[in-house]
């Protein structure tokens, strides 16, 4: 949940200063993710510090597409944009097993048990016949989620950055006539957006025991949906509805422990899903965007 | 009450009807100028042969001066079309000449025209042949033809009589449910009729309570400063808003009076209202006559399975719909530039274009949404004529919305000014000129001023 | 000349004789022709795989890229000529995959049948997202596309873990097929559904959804129906998705549900990918595109042992080369192509006026 609402806030502030969707969102924290990996695995560097350096990376990478992609293809469509953060797609997945070696999945346990040292037990619930369990790992990653998303709001809403971003997400031409200046606006948000990502895979990769180059994949996914959900022309909105989207898959396996429901939690992403697509066929511009008339 | 449900679909049975024999017409007229197009190719090519026979025995005799005419002519020709076709890949191949370059190549054309006809009297100075001297007409015996354009004619006209047998009957019951249902009528005279009408977007009210009637076959301007919802208006008649309140009735191909508000926005056109729009939205990637197919669209019965495997009857339609683009191109001015992609063409052609594609679905009224911006003084001048010109060719109304007050002042029969939405002054330009009212709104001259003009 | 000779032609002008040579090339200017001609030699690798002079691995990887050009034609005419994006291609494969072995396999029907019932299954889901794309537009829609077809692979891993075929059943045209009759298939459903794709987009139908792509108020100004045109553009992609998926099961006939790529999004955005570097708006740069995403490993890198051992060099490859194209060419090879036509074709003009003008001064 954590995870995919730091990716969907990742995905919104790339679109809203670039106008594109990055779908190598996922890649791009996949290979901070190994970066981590590396750092503990091979070279026994401590946990914190390991992260710290991974989204380093994570933050170069951003910064490096922006400037060497973005900036020189302007005059490159919307759908091209698309289409070049998904050439990054292929770019990492081939790159992750070269320079990390080829076999597929990866330990993570450095991380994990250190993480997992410090922890006391899970907390179990009961709760209306069933039981809900929290790990104490969901409990960290909900803490730093909270704090990271209420440090960006804030920003956002107080800083010179964030008014910055907010002027160039809803003009980038009138934003550069008012004399800011968009080029470091859209980089430092492609660096946040990849060091979010970054942090978010670490995060997500946390909870078990290895990686590979294609595992954000699903996360990323969830996070476009939510984006779109919770409507892109706010910067809450996405957020919100990445909270939705796990919090409605598991309301729909709660109900399998219930009679007659059994088989329910087979069906649980479709029924997801499905409710989704309902839900922005009711309202497109997203549970919380603003309704844009149609110039002609 | 206006048209009811019954009565709509036979307006529309009627109105596929008209296509139907406008294309057997004009399929008709095609075949007939094909067969006579080919029986006068054939007997040119007859005279040719006789003539040619006749010459080459008794060349001696012909005179010098016809000589030299012919052979001047020719190699005059032949120049003129190398011209010509360079012209034409120049334009094709979208290279940009620059004016100096386009001197000098009209002064290379002009010497080079010169220099044929020089050098052809100094070659032929000397011929042997009398001064004077025209061979004979050769006498070509036409072969006894069964007149094929009577044939044609007849096959085409058993089925035209047909399906206008049919239309009457549709005509017929339009006229008794006409009779039997109580409805708005339109006063005679007007072809578009605005009555009372609101359009909200949020607590803003872009148009608030405008009336105004449009007669048949004038020029109406509607003017307005900036923001007073000019395009507001354009879009509730075009049905691209849906008018929050307020009457739009329009008088129909089937004179039939139509609520505008039922119609869908695909759908106006079928009537004959078509519009050009602010920013030229004419297609790049096709060439200018596939742009105005496009506005044909609606004229094409065949279907999606007759374009996959473009069946004979998509091709017939095709010729007909080109050659009847190819005419309002001709019309336009534009023919040079029948095969030249949409795309890098000069702004001023591209809005010809779009007005050209007014002219595809035989229009009742056109609206042109600022038809002069972007134009210079010589092009609006030139527009101005051509405003009048499609009126007269093609009798039909033209609504205006435009800013350059010379182009209004000079084209239209009536003008409505509006602001915020309502209206201003309705009349003659002349009216319109001295009304202290539009003068206020232009000048503005405001008296409780609170910067929002 | 002749004075006599040149007088008879200035008086008696021939009339404008089309030149011998000009036949050929007016046969092979017909996209119909070109699209025929591929065909037979399409067929013809097949054959001589058959005789041994080609490897029957290279005819096997050709198979494969055809079918994914099926779905990369249906996807062209959705994204390059009706501007709509989608990510829901896998799904749409996916579905044409399950349901034709859902009949065949399960319920024992005949491949026509399957194969109708297919179409119908397919121009159904068409309909839907037709519909949707009716409210949402943009990058909106590729996602919600994109959770169609994440609902589809979720249904698929649900209902079966294995789509497993024996083709030995498939009875086409009264006979037994195999692998070799299922490229032919394959060959001919590519031709088929190029021409008629090709008659297409040269037809009113083309021309609209250009329209509509461009400017859709224009284009409703016109007259043409947004909802007919859209749904049509969804219909035709799907029903090309489900034709790839229906051959790709008869070709593949082993499809594991839940670690298939076919399913993921990858295989949406390698067909997006592939339209996109060969060219939008253009069959045989779209082609072009789908072997070089899927063709290039396949049939021609394998033999390169440097490339066998280092298999993630073609994706970084294929990636990098996305990005090069799409930065520098927008349109594509297609784009590329013409655009050095137009060059070559400027510099004949300017050459030609330097000559006209030239000989004069």
């Amino acid at each position: 949940m954590c995870v995919t609402a730091l990716a969907a806030f990742a995905v919104t502030i790339i679109f809203r200063t670039s106008t594109t969707a990055n779908f190598a969102q996922g890649a791009i924290s996949a290979f901070g993710c190994y970066v981590v990996a590396d750092l503990l695995n091979k070279k026994g560097v401590p946990v914190y510090l390991g992260v710290f350096g991974g989204i380093l990376v994570g933050v170069a990478i951003g910064v490096f597409i922006d400037l060497l992609v973005f900036r020189k293809g302007r005059h490159v469509n919307e759908l091209g944009k698309q289409i070049i953060t998904m050439g990054f797609v292929s770019l990492f997945f081939g790159g992750i097993p070269l320079i990390f070696g080829t076999p597929e999945r990866i330990p993570f346990e450095a991380f994990y048990n250190t993480v997992k040292a410090k922890t006391s037990p899970n907390f179990v619930i009961p709760a209306m016949g069933g039981e809900i369990v929290i790990t104490k790992h969901a409990l960290i990653c909900l803490g730093i989620t909270v704090v990271i998303l209420a440090v960006l709001f804030l920003l956002l809403k107080f800083s010179k950055w964030g008014l910055g971003v907010r002027a160039t997400a809803s003009s980038e031409f009138t934003a550069e006539l008012m004399g800011i200046d968009t080029h470091v606006i859209t980089a430092i948000s492609w660096a946040l957006a990849c060091g979010l990502g970054v942090l978010a895979a670490v995060m997500y990769a946390g909870g078990g025991t290895s990686i590979s180059a294609g595992f954000m994949t699903t996360i990323q996914v969830n996070a476009f949906l939510a984006c779109i959900l919770g409507g892109f022309s706010t910067f809450y909105g996405p957020v919100i509805g990445a909270v939705l989207i796990p919090l409605a898959a598991s309301c729909v396996g709660f109900l399998a422990n219930f009679k007659g429901f059994y088989g329910i939690s087979r069906w649980q992403m479709v029924i997801v899903y499905v409710l989704l697509l309902i839900a922005i066929l009711i309202k497109p511009e997203g549970l919380f965007g603003k309704k844009t008339v149609k110039k002609v | 009450m206006s048209a009811t449900r019954a009565e709509r679909r036979l307006l529309e049975k009627a109105r596929r009807l008209r296509i139907e024999i406008g294309m057997l017409e004009a399929a008709r007229e095609l075949q007939i100028e094909k067969a006579a197009a080919k029986k006068a190719a054939r007997s040119a090519e007859r005279a040719r042969a006789a003539g040619r026979e006749l010459a080459e025995k008794s060349f001696e005799k012909l005179g010098a001066d016809e000589i030299r005419r012919a052979i001047t002519e020719k190699r005059l020709r032949e120049e003129n079309e190398r011209y010509a076709a360079l012209r034409k890949e120049i334009l094709l191949s979208g290279y940009l000449l620059s004016d100096k370059d386009n001197e000098a190549l009209a002064d290379a054309h002009t010497a080079r025209l010169e220099r044929i006809r020089e050098n052809t009297a100094a070659e032929l100075s000397e011929l042997s042949n009398p001064a004077q001297g025209q061979l004979p007409i050769p006498t070509v015996d036409e072969p006894e033809e069964t007149s094929s354009a009577e044939a044609i004619r007849a096959r085409f006209d058993e089925q035209i009589s047909q399906a206008r047998k049919r239309l009457r009957e549709v005509e017929r019951r339009l006229e008794s449910g006409a009779a039997s249902t109580e409805r708005t009528e339109l006063e005679e005279g007007l072809v578009l009729s605005v009555k009372e009408l609101k359009m909200y977007f949020g607590g803003v009210k872009a148009v608030d309570g405008l009336s105004f009637d449009v007669r048949e076959g004038e020029i109406f301007g509607l003017i307005g400063p900036n923001g007073a919802g000019k395009t507001t208006v354009f879009n509730c008649i075009t049905q691209f808003y849906k008018p929050t309140g307020g009457k739009l009735l329009f008088r129909g191909r089937e004179n039939e009076v139509l609520d505008l508000t039922k119609e869908k926005v695909h759908d106006v056109i079928l009537h004959g209202i078509v519009r050009t729009f602010q920013n030229v939205e004419v297609v790049p990637e096709l060439t200018v006559l596939e742009n105005l197919l496009i506005a044909g669209h609606r004229q094409y019965s065949s279907g999606i399975a007759a374009s996959a495997l473009h069946l004979p009857k998509l091709r017939r339609e095709e010729e007909i719909i080109r050659r009847k683009a190819e005419k309002v191109l001709q019309f336009m001015g534009l023919t040079a530039f029948s095969g030249a992609y949409a795309f890098g063409l000069p702004y001023g052609i591209l809005k010809k274009i779009e007005i050209a594609r007014t002219l595809m679905c035989s229009p009742r009224l056109i609206i042109l949404d600022e038809p002069a911006a972007g134009l210079n003084d010589a092009e609006t001048a030139e527009l101005a004529s051509l405003i009048r010109r499609i009126r007269d060719e093609y009798r039909c109304t033209i609504l205006l919305v435009e800013h350059d007050m010379g182009l209004v002042m000079d084209v239209c029969d009536r003008i409505c000014a509006i602001s915020f939405g309502k209206l201003l002054a309705f009349g003659t330009p002349e009216e319109i000129q001295t009304d202290p009212n539009v003068q206020q709104a232009y000048l503005g001259v405001e008296e409780d001023d609170d910067g929002t003009a | 000349m002749d004075i006599k000779q040149e007088y008879l032609s200035a008086a008696y002008p021939e009339s404008a004789k089309k030149a011998a040579g000009g036949n050929v090339r007016a046969v092979f200017a017909n996209p119909l022709a070109q699209i025929a001609l591929v065909g037979v030699v399409l067929a013809l690798v097949q054959f001589l795989a058959l005789g041994g002079m080609i490897s029957s691995a290279f005819a096997y990887a050709l198979g494969n890229t055809l079918i994914y050009a099926i779905v990369a034609i249906g996807f062209c005419l959705l994204l390059g000529y009706s501007g709509l994006a989608s990510l829901g291609t896998a799904g749409f494969i996916g579905l044409g995959s399950y349901v034709a072995f859902y009949l065949i396999e399960g319920m024992g029907a005949p491949y026509y049948v399957a194969l109708f019932v297919t179409l119908a299954v397919s121009i159904a889901l068409g309909v839907i997202v037709g519909f949707i794309s009716l409210r949402i537009e943009g990058i909106y829609l590729a996602i919600m596309t994109l959770a169609l077809a994440e609902i589809i692979r979720s249904l698929l891993m649900v209902l079966k873990a294995t789509i497993k075929i024996n083709i030995n059943n498939i009875v086409l045209f009264g006979v037994n097929v195999n692998e070799k009759a299922v490229y032919l298939l394959i060959t001919a459903t590519f031709i088929i559904l190029m021409a008629l794709t090709s008659n297409l987009i040269r037809s009113p139908v083309g021309r609209a959804m250009l329209a509509m792509k461009d400017s859709t108020s224009a284009a409703q100004a016109m007259g043409i129906s947004l909802m007919k045109y859209r749904l049509l553009a969804f219909v035709i992609s799907t029903i090309y998705a489900a034709m790839g998926g229906l051959l790709y099961m008869m070709y593949v006939r082993n499809m594991t549900t839940a670690t298939s790529t076919l399913l993921t999004l990858s295989t949406s955005l390698n067909i997006l990918g592939a339209v996109i570097i060969g060219g939008a708006k253009s069959l045989w740069g779209t082609t072009f595109g789908t072997f070089i995403i899927y063709g290039l490993q396949s049939m021609f890198l394998s033999k390169i042992r440097f490339f066998v051992e280092n298999p993630a060099f073609i994706t970084m490859i294929t990636g990098l080369l996305i990005i090069v194209v799409v930065m520098f060419f927008p349109g594509g090879f297609a784009q590329m192509l013409s655009s050095l036509r137009l060059w070559l074709r400027r510099k004949r003009v300017e050459r030609r006026i330097r000559d006209y003008v030239g000989n004069e001064s």
